[in-house]
């Protein structure tokens, strides 16, 4: 979805995901690590206001990814 | 470590007035064995019923298969569960071979699945073939699902020992006495120095939310992989907790049945020197798969393994463990074959594995969840057939009125497994 949406569209897209390896191998370009597959975008485990900080830090870390030139598949690490 | 399972072939199965075995047949103090079961106030209900080889009888949904058996020098089964927190292995065990406990219920998660025991579904499942106690429960108002879990996996356990305890505690006769014998790593490599090293690399789901495996009674999630000796696998060290998808679940019964695990045993000695299992994780986090892909090869490479057998257990995510496993053994110099299911569509056409890799080189296929098969209805049901619609490999309209079904695989139990225990297999075209 991530490919065709870049191809047809040409809107970029970030996609957040935990497994990498699987992003890698069908072809997504702009790759943020997701937490965990139960909860790829926040850690309940980190309680309410922790897992506010993940999520916030994961968004504005999209927004980079989303707003950087890339030339080949790339992973942004926090 | 020398393990003696003392077979009993069970051909039959009657309740009667109390628990034992003749003639092959297995008779159940109906009573008595609910009456056990139902000491657990989790159970609102608890019924047993019986389903044998040839039966009209569908069995739905199923949460868990467990052979009766019992430590006949020791005290009950599956060791922290109902036996003592001892080191299983060695010793004498009593199998009631043939007979098979099937747990039921209400579904306790989406991923359960049926077993039809005559008809074109039959063959599909190891448990068509086997003597079935079903144990069918309604848990409590309100239990919650990881407690029902909790609550019908220990009842299938609890059950399964006790069958062959009021065996062992009567007449019986052993048909067979099967022997698994070997010694520790050490021993067995100054014997054979010329065969190749094998290990094996069982992967397990362990990702919590129901989705989980035990070794020695303790979750294998939040663990970190570890080595046995292939008897301990035999003889009830690991069970399963899982509800993953119905077709590719191992089974308590799959391990101790682990037929990966008795290919090699078979092999030892003569074509390689078999090392022993690794159990290991498949995690929900990606360092998890990392780091347990990383420690299953340091642990092989302390051994000093040539080669690894690496089967999987589920699809999608646990496809990238599969990965990296392959991955950093061959890179590391150590031959790997994989054992895994497929995947591909119901027309078999899209890429069976979710992950990919070029190390992955040689694989057995166990077949294609999504292949769709017909079954028709029978004349009786165990548990709650409408439950189909919300099983992986089911929906809303596979149910139909004549009480035929439309379905996927992966529906069945363990029509896939990836420990091998089925008849599928795939041919190039």
């Amino acid at each position: 979805m991530t490919r065709e949406i870049e191809r047809v569209a040409g809107i970029p897209v970030v996609q957040i995901a935990t497994i990498v390896p699987i992003m890698l191998t069908v072809g997504t370009n702009r790759i943020v690590p997701g937490v965990a597959i139960p909860h790829p975008t926040g850690n309940p485990a980190l309680g309410p206001e922790g897992d506010r900080a993940v999520r916030r830090e994961l968004l504005l870390r999209s927004f980079k990814a989303m707003t950087t030139d890339i030339t080949e598949q790339t992973i942004f690490e926090k | 470590m020398r393990l003696e399972l003392h077979k009993v072939h069970i051909t039959g199965l009657a309740f009667a007035e109390k628990t034992y075995t003749s003639g092959g047949t297995l008779f159940i103090c109906k009573d008595e064995a609910e009456a056990l079961i139902a000491e657990d106030r989790r159970f609102a209900k608890v019924e047993l019923d019986l389903a044998s080889p040839g039966d009209s009888t569908r069995i739905i949904p199923v949460k868990d298969v467990v052979e009766p058996r019992v430590k006949l020098d020791g005290k009950g089964y599956f060791p922290g569960f109902f036996a003592p927190m001892e080191k299983a292995g060695s010793g004498r065990t009593l199998v009631l071979d043939g007979a098979a406990v099937v747990t039921c219920g209400p579904i306790v998660a989406f991923q359960e699945g049926f077993i039809d025991m005559s008809g074109p579904g039959a063959p599909y499942t190891p448990f068509s073939n086997t003597y079935n106690v079903v144990l069918c429960v309604e848990p409590e108002e309100g239990l919650e699902k990881h407690l029902y879990e909790t609550a019908l996996r220990e009842a299938g356990l609890k059950l399964g020992v006790y069958l062959a305890r009021c065996c062992s505690e009567n007449e019986w006769k052993a048909d067979e006495v099967q022997v698994f014998e070997k010694g520790n790593t050490f021993e067995e490599t100054a014997k054979y120095p010329d065969l190749p090293r094998i290990v094996y690399v069982c992967m397990n789901i362990t990702q919590g939310l129901l989705h989980d495996t035990y070794l020695y009674a303790s979750d294998l999630r939040p663990a970190l992989p570890t080595f046995l000796h292939p008897n301990e696998v035999l003889d009830g060290a690991m069970v399963s907790g899982n509800c993953v998808s119905a077709c590719d679940k191992n089974t308590t019964w799959h391990h101790l049945h682990n037929p990966i695990v008795q290919a090699l045993y078979a092999r030892h000695g003569k074509e390689i020197n078999f090392l022993g299992v690794i159990p290991t994780q498949e995690s929900t986090i990606l360092d998890g798969k990392l780091r347990a892909a990383g420690m299953n090869l340091s642990i092989a490479q302390q051994l000093g393994a040539d080669g690894a057998i690496i089967s999987e257990e589920g699809y999608g995510n646990p496809d990238t463990d599969l990965c990296l496993n392959a991955k950093f053994f061959e890179r590391a110099g150590i031959k790997t074959v994989l054992v895994s299911d497929e995947s591909a569509g119901t027309d078999g056409a899209s890429q069976s594995l979710a992950d990919a890799t070029p190390e992955l080189d040689a694989f057995i296929s166990t077949g294609n969840v999504n292949e769709m098969i017909e079954v028709p209805a029978m004349k009786k049901d165990i548990g709650y057939k409408e439950a189909i619609s919300l099983l992986s490999g089911g929906a809303e309209e596979s149910l139909r009125p004549d009480g035929s079904m439309y379905v996927e695989l992966q529906s069945i139990i363990a029509s896939t497994a990836e420990i091998g225990f089925n008849k599928l297999g795939c041919e190039w075209v």
